[in-house]
């Protein structure tokens, strides 16, 4: 059972840099902003294992008073507990939960976070709801869920009658997930589906966030040289950039096109290895195009700034977008898939752009074409997206995961964790 | 969107008036602080003519409960709307605050 002294043990089973698992970009702003807060005494990080050579790496005491967020922030302990498409990782989490005696947890996954196989992925996913019936305070942050997910552009369901069975079991796996004290969602639709299908009475919405707090209005313009069409993410299941290319080479070919680059910023979809690898020997005629490879954190603001366009070629939705998020917070324009969950996320949150229909290579190139051919445009359509961004940062989304763990604290039985007027016993920030 | 405040002995009552949203939520965060600084510790906002609020509204209303609970005070709210209130429970902070039906009542509960 969860113990405590003065303020909150949070554990957070996620991926995280330099893990290159999905969702890892938003662990690190969550975690950095999670540290920040009075209430948390610590982070307890249970994470996936990391290749040879690779460990994570959070700033000591000492170190992180050099740190924009100052003096103070809470510890994080970090606990490697498992692995990406292995059958055991729901009771090696468990066990690691047991042994760090948190007293809240937070599940930071989708439905593909624990691994690309059916059998794995779903076995993960069986981790809140041990945990809960362990006795700890459990919030699952679901960053997609299984109705509105496009199996097949995801990497699942090779055939129809597979889709099905796909689909029930995805069923199954969905009342396990909410068999936590509460599931976050990032989007109201997301919302009321869980509660209309599984009647779901402990769903709540907790808005995406954006990654940056919010800051003096940023450059709209890219630096001189070749316009930058940037796409960031991991590829291959259901972001994938065959079409973009194709758009490219139509853009190139234009009369009296400006000098332009395509960049490919991030790596493969772990369900999809050997994807990029693929696609950048088959496009290796093509002048313009680079490929970055994997972006380290403190790479991803040049990548953005220097882009003059963000293109997000989904094929398929999987919630909100923290790349919109991203580029938005940089003021950058987007050139946005017509598919219409994405549309109806993207506008609720503020966020406007360039849309295109998925897989045509004519439609996308015409709508980066609107962007870049009319400099005031892209400049209005970054500053809008410059303006959603500053909306809610994810420091504030933090607050009401807090909140929401207090409640459950209370609802337990446990002490109340209200803010101090001290930052505890860390000390910190005046 | 316009905003009235008023002392009700030492509490601050804030009405926000039309819609609470990421344009207009400074000027409550504003009031907030100038309540805070004013050395008041407890706060009611009155939604009574708040028709709709966003995501940006309600993180300064949990801003504003967080800092009047470092300061061992409290932020009660009253007089939601029903739109408002669905906001409220369609993120669960409703659970969150401490929230009444009437101003009367919220004031009541800080004398207890």
């Amino acid at each position: 059972m969860p113990t405590s002294d003065s303020g909150l043990r949070v554990a957070v089973v996620t991926t995280h840099p330099p893990g290159k698992g999905s969702l890892n970009e938003y662990a690190f702003h969550f975690v950095r902003y999670l540290r920040t807060k009075p209430e948390v005494r610590e982070v307890v990080l249970l994470a996936d294992e990391l290749p040879a050579g690779q460990r994570y790496h959070f700033a000591t005491a000492e170190e992180d008073c050099e740190l924009e967020e100052g003096c103070g922030l809470a510890p994080v302990r970090v606990e490697t507990c498992w692995r990406f498409n292995a059958l055991n990782n729901a009771p090696r989490i468990l066990a690691a939960v047991r042994q760090a005696r948190p007293d809240a947890v937070l599940f930071n996954v989708q439905f593909a976070s624990f691994g690309s196989g059916k059998v794995s992925g779903a076995l993960g996913l069986t981790a809140p709801a041990l945990v809960k019936l362990a006795g700890y305070p459990t919030i699952v942050l679901l960053h997609n869920i299984m109705e509105t997910v496009d199996l097949k552009s995801a990497g699942f369901g090779a055939n129809p009658l597979m889709e099905r069975v796909i689909r029930l079991s995805g069923n199954i796996v969905t009342r396990f997930v909410l068999a936590a004290d509460l599931v976050a969602l990032t989007i109201p639709k997301y919302v009321e589906i869980l509660a209309g299908k599984y009647r779901a009475q402990n769903v709540l919405l907790a808005p995406h966030g954006s990654f940056e707090q919010a800051s003096a209005a940023p450059d709209l313009d890219p630096p001189p040289g070749p316009l930058q069409i940037m796409t960031f993410g991991k590829f291959g299941t259901y972001k994938r950039i065959e079409t973009l290319i194709e758009a490219f080479r139509i853009l190139l070919a234009r009369p009296g096109s400006p000098p332009l680059e395509l960049v490919i910023a991030g790596t493969d979809s772990p369900n999809a290895a050997g994807y990029l690898a693929g696609l950048q020997a088959q496009s290796a005629d093509l002048p313009g195009i680079r490929f970055t490879g994997y972006v380290a954190e403190e790479e991803v603001p040049r990548i953005f700034r220097e882009a003059a366009v963000a293109v997000f070629p989904y094929t398929s939705t999987t919630g909100s977008s923290g790349v919109l998020h991203q580029a938005g917070s940089y003021g950058k324009a987007a050139v946005l898939p017509k598919i219409g969950d994405f549309a109806e996320v993207i506008t609720e949150e503020g966020y406007t752009g360039e849309f295109f229909e998925p897989g045509n290579a004519a439609s996308l190139a015409a709508a980066i074409a609107r962007v870049i051919d009319d400099p005031e445009h892209r400049r209005a359509l970054g500053r809008q997206n410059f303006i959603a961004s500053s909306g809610l940062p994810i420091a504030d989304v933090v607050d009401w995961y807090l909140l929401h763990f207090e409640e459950l604290r209370r609802s337990r039985g446990g002490f109340e964790t209200r803010p101090t007027k001290q930052r505890g016993a860390r000390g910190g920030k005046p | 969107m316009k905003m009235k405040w008023r002392l009700i002995g030492k509490i601050a009552v804030l009405e926000p008036i039309g819609r609470f949203d990421a344009h207009n939520a400074p000027a409550v965060a504003e009031a907030l602080t100038e309540a805070r600084n004013s050395s008041l510790k407890d706060a009611i906002v009155n939604l009574e003519q708040v028709n709709f609020l966003d995501s940006t509204a309600l993180a300064t209303l949990v801003q504003g409960m967080k800092h009047c609970r470092q300061l061992g005070g409290d932020l009660h709210l009253c007089c939601l709307q029903q739109p408002v209130r669905i906001i409220f429970e369609l993120t669960r902070l409703d659970k969150a605050f401490d929230i009444y039906e009437t101003e009367a009542e919220a004031l009541h509960a800080f004398a207890g």
